[in-house]
């Protein structure tokens, strides 16, 4: 698979969602395949939450893409027929512009003077992206969670640049429940004692607890309760092999695990900006009428839901749907049984990688 | 399907109409519908390798159990909405009825009849009927609500619903003389369109 990465700067910047500006902002991008004479195949991916440009193959920095399980030479999204790309969002840590970044302006790190962003505005940088490639439009934009908002939201705000939309395990927006979640997630950072209101950096320390207990809250409501007790069940943790001394059972070795991981990788002001994101979204804009907002959708939609997730449960994608139905678009609603959970978007299964194959195909 | 029977429902299938076929199966009446009338058309359906055929097809499709959910398409506006051997497995068939003359103006029913001379035959040496239109046991069927073409049509004239149209098909599948001289002794299934 022939695989691309590189940094792309953008002089003109960009003016947010917020009527904030960004005076420039560079982006972190992989591509793989490649684009044909005609410029038909370009397939765009947005990331979730916590995700990257990385959505395929392996690198040594990286490991494994998110999407491997979909993304490559003959699978669901085939990088031997299609010219992919994938973008690290602005307001991450993986390379685009993000609070870990040097603000132009001052010279210095942004940290928490780093502006907040919008699905929007990450659509918006997303199609300015698509420009500087010469793409002229996309085949299949296609996205789970937060990214399935941002294939969403590239069928509304670009109808005539997107041929068809994949939703998969999202919204149009985040419920009570979600931001609930969420807010306890930031207020776990917040109040870690080396946060100093998100200028850290500068003070060179990280508030890593704070992000390791956010991401073990986090990484319950990706799991089904079933995937769980089928996984771990109540079995008790090896001395040997404990991370904490505390720790008895299994799943909270795991969770110490994944919590500890993350926290070393991930960026604080990013979980907050990224969040905060997602809580902020509602496709059916001030009017509040989804109904109204995607009246000049003209791609094709598949939306999936699986029945484990309770994060973003299917009923979520159905809404989608009857107001898809309502504007007389084109669109398929599929529910899967997806045992991993709001995590089962990012699995191969047999009937997923089928109908996403068989969708951007026919 | 058979030949006969989707040529009928094409029939009265309105140009560029929007429709909805619950229990659609592979989507192939509503990829003929789309490739001949320029339908918008949408499939409902609950098998998962039904639903991939819909999808490689192109027709656009809806995963849903019928039984519960045809009043959630209440608010699209269609004009026609189909059901195509299908209401006899539902729990309340009168209730689908009704709801699917909420979604749409028209709707096309087809259902197999329980009076066809065979079943009655079946019936008279005292056991359940199956013939080669009906081939389960009376425990593995999934007709929970089998009826005749005289009852299904009673139950028209209880609910107030208008038969704009009706064809009566034989064993052949095509619309004999037998079959519309005595459809509730000769046919095998009635296929009707409806009105509120």
């Amino acid at each position: 698979m022939k695989s691309i990465t590189k940094l792309i700067n953008f002089t003109k910047g960009i003016a947010l969602e917020s009527g904030k500006r960004l005076d420039s902002f560079d982006l972190m991008v992989e591509t793989y395949g490649e684009l044909n004479e005609s410029k038909t195949n370009a397939i765009l991916l947005c990331h979730a939450f916590s995700g990257d440009h990385h959505a395929a193959g392996k690198n040594e920095d990286q490991g494994i893409g998110w999407w491997d399980q979909i993304v490559g030479p003959s699978k669901a999204i085939d990088t031997d027929e299609y010219y992919v790309v994938c973008c690290n969002n602005i307001g991450g840590c993986s390379g685009s512009s993000g609070p870990t970044s040097i603000n132009p302006n001052t010279k210095k790190v942004y940290g928490s003077d780093f502006p907040i962003v919008s699905v929007s505005d990450w659509v918006n940088t997303q199609k300015m992206l698509m420009d500087k490639l010469n793409i002229p439009y996309w085949h299949f934009v296609a996205g789970g969670s937060l990214g399935g908002m941002q294939a969403l939201q590239w069928s509304i705000a670009y109808p005539d640049k997107i041929k068809k939309a994949g939703i998969f395990a999202a919204a149009a927006k985040s419920s009570t429940q979600n931001i609930a979640m969420n807010e306890v997630a930031r207020e776990s950072i917040r109040k870690d004692k080396n946060f100093h209101n998100g200028n850290y950096i500068e003070q060179n320390v990280i508030p890593k607890n704070g992000i390791k207990t956010a991401r073990m809250l986090g990484h319950i409501t990706y799991l089904s309760e079933k995937h769980m007790d089928l996984r771990f069940g109540r079995k008790f943790q090896d001395d040997a092999s404990k991370i904490d001394k505390e720790v008895d059972f299994e799943v909270e070795n795991y969770l110490q695990y994944k919590g500890e991981k993350f926290s070393e990788s991930f960026d604080a002001n990013s979980y907050i900006i990224m969040t905060k994101a997602m809580d902020g979204y509602d496709a059916a804009g001030k009017e509040d009428s989804l109904d109204e907002a995607l009246k000049e959708i003209r791609a094709e939609l598949l939306i999936v839901g699986f029945y484990s997730d309770w994060l973003y449960p299917p009923e979520r994608g159905k809404e989608i749907q009857i107001a898809a139905i309502n504007n007389n678009i084109k669109s398929s609603y599929v529910v899967l049984d997806g045992e991993h959970g709001h995590d089962s978007f990012l699995f191969h299964s047999e009937q997923y990688s089928k109908i996403i194959k068989k969708f951007i195909q026919s | 399907m058979a030949r006969e029977l989707s040529k009928i429902i094409n029939n009265w299938v309105p140009e560029e109409s929007k429709v909805i076929d619950f229990g659609c199966g592979d989507g192939s009446l509503l990829q003929k519908l789309i490739q001949t009338k320029n339908v918008l058309g949408y499939g409902v359906e609950i098998n998962d390798s039904k639903i991939e055929e819909c999808i490689a097809k192109g027709v656009p499709v809806i995963k849903q159990d019928i039984d519960k959910g045809i009043n959630e398409f209440e608010s699209s506006n269609f004009d026609l909405s189909i059901m195509a051997r299908s209401i006899q497995c539902l729990k309340s068939p009168n209730l689908a009825l009704e709801r699917m003359l909420n979604l749409s103006k028209r709707c096309v029913v087809t259902l197999p009849n329980l009076g066809y001379w065979r079943c009655r035959l079946n019936l008279a040496s005292g056991k359940m009927p199956v013939t080669p239109e009906l081939p389960s046991s009376w425990y593995e069927t999934k007709n929970i609500h089998l009826c005749t073409i005289k009852d299904f049509e009673q139950l028209c004239i209880d609910q107030n619903i208008k038969i704009k149209d009706k064809v009566f098909l034989n064993s052949n599948g095509s619309s004999g003389i037998l079959a519309s001289i005595n459809p509730n002794l000769f046919a095998i299934e009635g296929v009707y369109l409806l009105e509120k």
